[in-house]
């Protein structure tokens, strides 16, 4: 299994669901940066994460400011930005990774052989996005016409 | 006739938004139940009548395959017609889910047409065998 297909493969799973499930577009920035400088001015933060196992096994994580949780809650819900509570936004962002994650697969393995876990939120001191505690593996840094996001995969072990 | 919908989600947005899709979807909907996983699910259908399950595979306690399964194996609740809405896109997970005996297959991120062309397959069908049903009573004396 190809680590950088699966990388294009959350690329295309992450700009579908944003824009199919949240009427949000995103477009990825060109060059690398460290979730801390990404974020600087776009706190507080809220993540989700999930686990996959299968041929590659590891996690994707889900980043972005809490307006733009509100956003793409009331998006999806199709309500006002003042009727959302923060139940809704942390599941729907759990959701809108479970999403992502299940399309990935689906994009790099027709046959079934990954698993995917349940999708969980992060911690607060995993948010905390500080030097020296960026999470290892490939992010990729977007944005949407107002709010900055980033999505990440680690690859912790190869059994194939 | 109005159908009577089970809604089967672990995340109560997703649940939020397939209700809404149903509701709008242009079908004559009763009510609309929902349930957190397959546990809830079945207590719902052995309490009311329902006549359509649209339920996520993906869910603690019990998943949707499960569900499917278990529904399957009683003899009331197996004729229930049971769509699968979820993220898990394998062909795999397409081919469990209709060897178990689920009526549809729809995967996430849908749109609401994934939706409403999914219901108008299944209640189109009820619909028409209800049709026969009443045809087939026309001149009877009960």
């Amino acid at each position: 299994m190809d680590r950088e297909k699966m990388t294009r493969a959350l690329k295309d799973a992450t700009s579908n669901v944003m824009d199919r499930m949240f009427f949000q577009p995103v477009h990825f920035a060109d060059s690398a940066h460290s979730l801390e400088e990404w974020f600087s001015h776009h706190r507080p933060l809220i993540g989700s994460t999930i686990n996959f196992s299968g041929p590659l096994q590891g996690s994707l994580y889900l980043l972005m400011p809490a307006a733009l949780a509100t956003e793409i809650t009331a998006s999806f819900l199709g309500l006002e930005k003042d009727e959302i509570s923060k139940e809704q936004e942390k599941d729907t962002l759990k959701e809108a990774l479970n999403m992502v994650g299940g399309h990935m697969l689906s994009l790099v393995d027709k046959g079934g052989a990954f698993h995917l876990g349940l999708p969980e939120l992060m911690e607060e001191m995993e948010l905390s996005c500080d030097s020296g505690k960026e999470p290892k593996g490939e992010t990729l840094f977007m944005q949407t016409e107002n709010h900055r996001l980033a999505m990440g995969i680690t690859i912790s072990e190869s059994k194939a | 006739m109005a159908f009577n919908v089970l809604i089967v989600d672990d995340s109560s947005s997703m649940r939020a938004i397939i209700k809404k899709i149903v509701k709008i979807s242009g079908f004559n909907v009763g009510q609309c139940w929902e349930a957190a996983d397959g546990k809830d699910a079945m207590k719902v259908l052995l309490a009311e009548w329902v006549d359509l399950v649209l339920t996520d595979i993906s869910m603690p306690n019990m998943n949707g395959l499960e569900l499917l399964s278990t529904m399957k194996k009683d003899e009331i609740l197996k004729s229930i017609p049971v769509v699968m809405i979820s993220t898990e896109g394998s062909d795999k997970a397409v081919r469990e889910s209709e060897e178990l005996g689920a009526s549809g297959y729809i995967k996430k991120p849908f749109v609401p047409e994934d939706i409403k062309r999914t219901l108008s397959a299944i209640m189109g069908e009820a619909e028409d065998g209800q049709r026969e049903n009443d045809e087939s009573f026309e001149g009877c004396d009960f």
